[in-house]
């Protein structure tokens, strides 16, 4: 099929940036996305221009390294959905595509399509952990958890990190990342004694990156590729305020 | 610990801050259109009502609602303002095309339904409780003197609100307002039920029937005074 693309290029993160058209032809429905620009970039490079830089790893949709707006939606039109793990039959000879990188404040532009997601880590580092005592792993049995709980942890755990939330979310809010860790940790044992402290750390360090609030519409849960629903985001919301009252911070 | 003013100022304290306020604003106006549908019984039911409202605790009871009532509004108000400045600013450059999945109209024009209603309200008073606007059927002062011979006098509201509304474009403005209302509420109720902590899978299917159910009471009960009388049902 051959399709007319219109992609964002940003030389740098001072550069103002702006779409440009391409041309691809011969592209194969089976082919991934990335696939489908790596055929470009070979045919930018063979004519001595710029490739287009994006983000990717293990181009299997579980690293959480890709992530581009396809179309107005964040990873492609398909639901639960990495743009590595899109494919072309999703699209049909003629089509013009729109590719933009994520946008927010928080994620600043690198180039082209690769954006810094830098305050993800830092909000992690604010509490998406365990302290645990180095020496013998404890046996598997000795710490009773529900199954729901451990199906709700790993609900949770799913979460790749990707910020196609942040892309998706109409005020860049992080909430359904940040809800994610915390409710992965708060769910299980292992995580009830830093439970306080971590959900009013996290929440503030996603504040300062400059990340909006959640105003409920949902389209993070609707554009997350694994699904994590916006009912973590209702129990983080309970867990900060409950751990204003506790004033264990 | 961090200080009580770096908490006040984080976007989930504000949220919170935002539904609770939110929800004392719909439960006075749950009251106030209780209030209101006394109309279809009769001029002395509304008259009397109304009259009692002003009088009740020799007066006190009134301020201390309507102080409340500013408090509560000023809270929501700079809530709803300072989040809507930050989601702004969260995504300083904008996409060239966005497609919503999960998003609805109500939710998304939350801050333009809101800034509506606020101007109406200011309208609103002006017209009912100041007497400065449509004043031709603000009810006339308690006679003084004379001819006042010692009764207590109850103001006509119920004939203030019948000629006021058999005015058309005072009535148009009202309903308009109206819908405003139930879209704000249509995506407010559940809003603050998520922003509250109050979810799961359980509740969900409940929750997204009560926000539009309440904001097609609410807009339809309020409303529905105004039509009558331009039915001439209630004159
Ligand atoms: C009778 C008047 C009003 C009522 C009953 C009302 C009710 C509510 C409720 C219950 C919420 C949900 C809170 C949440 O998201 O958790 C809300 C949100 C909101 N209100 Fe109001 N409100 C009123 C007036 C206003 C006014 C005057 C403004 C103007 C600035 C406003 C702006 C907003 C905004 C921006 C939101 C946030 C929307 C969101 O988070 O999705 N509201 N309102
Ligand atoms: S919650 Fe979903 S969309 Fe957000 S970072 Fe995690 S996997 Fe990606
Ligand atoms: S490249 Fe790893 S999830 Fe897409």
């Amino acid at each position: 099929m051959n399709l007319r693309l219109h992609i964002w290029r940003q030389s740098g993160p001072q550069d103002a940036g702006m779409l440009k058209t391409y041309d691809v032809a011969n592209v194969s429905e089976h082919m991934s996305f990335l696939e489908m620009l790596d055929v470009l970039n070979e045919d930018l490079i063979a004519k001595g221009e710029v490739p287009v830089a994006f983000d990717h790893d293990c181009r299997e949709g579980i690293c959480g390294t890709c992530g581009m707006v396809i179309n107005g939606r964040p990873h492609g039109p398909l639901a639960r959905t990495t743009a590595c793990q899109l494919h072309m039959r999703t699209f049909k000879d003629g089509d013009e595509i729109y590719i933009e990188p994520w946008r927010a404040r928080a994620f600043p532009v690198i180039r082209d399509l690769v954006v810094d997601r830098g305050s993800f880590d830092r909000i992690i580092q604010k509490g998406g952990f365990v302290s645990v005592n180095t020496g013998n792993a404890q046996d598997g049995n000795t710490l009773p958890i529900p199954k729901t709980d451990a199906d709700r942890a790993m609900d949770a755990a799913a979460c790749i990190g990707c910020g196609a939330c942040v892309a998706a979310c109409p005020n860049a809010s992080a909430m359904l990342f940040t809800a994610a860790k915390i409710g992965h940790l708060g769910s299980v044992p292992q995580g009830q004694a830093e439970r306080s402290t971590r959900a009013m750390n996290m929440v503030l360090q996603m504040d300062a990156e400059g990340f909006g609030a959640c105003t409920n519409h949902y389209e993070c849960e609707a554009a997350c590729p694994k699904g994590i629903s916006a009912d973590f985001i209702a129990q983080m919301n309970k867990d900060y305020v409950a751990s204003v009252f506790a004033g264990r911070d | 610990m961090r200080a009580f003013g770096e908490i006040w100022e984080s976007n989930v304290f504000q949220k919170w801050l935002m539904a609770i306020s939110g929800l004392l604003l719909v439960g006075f106006l749950l009251g106030h259109l209780s209030g209101n549908l006394l109309v279809f019984m009769g001029p002395d039911a509304i008259n009397e009502y109304a009259h009692g409202l002003r009088t009740m605790l020799h007066g006190t009871a009134i301020w201390i609602v309507r102080f409340g009532l500013l408090g509560t509004f000023v809270l929501h108000i700079t809530s709803a303002m300072k989040l809507s400045r930050r989601n702004r600013e969260a995504r300083p450059s904008r996409y060239n095309t966005v497609e919503h999945r999960a998003s609805t109209l109500a939710s998304r024009s939350m801050l333009y339904s809101g800034l509506l209603l606020l101007t109406y309200a200011v309208y609103h008073l002006a017209h009912f409780t100041w007497g400065v606007v449509h004043s031709e059927f603000y009810p006339k002062a308690s006679p003084t003197g004379p001819e006042s011979n010692g009764a207590e006098y109850i103001p006509d509201v119920y004939s203030m609100v019948v000629s006021s509304f058999q005015v058309h474009a005072i009535s148009v403005a009202y309903v308009l307002a109206m819908i405003m209302v139930g879209l704000h509420l249509n995506h407010a109720i559940a809003s603050a039920f998520q922003t509250l902590g109050v979810r799961n899978q359980r509740f969900v299917p409940v929750i997204r029937m009560v926000g539009p159910l309440l904001g097609i009471l609410v807009a339809a009960g309020f409303s529905s005074v105004p039509l009558a009388i331009l039915a001439g049902i209630v004159k």
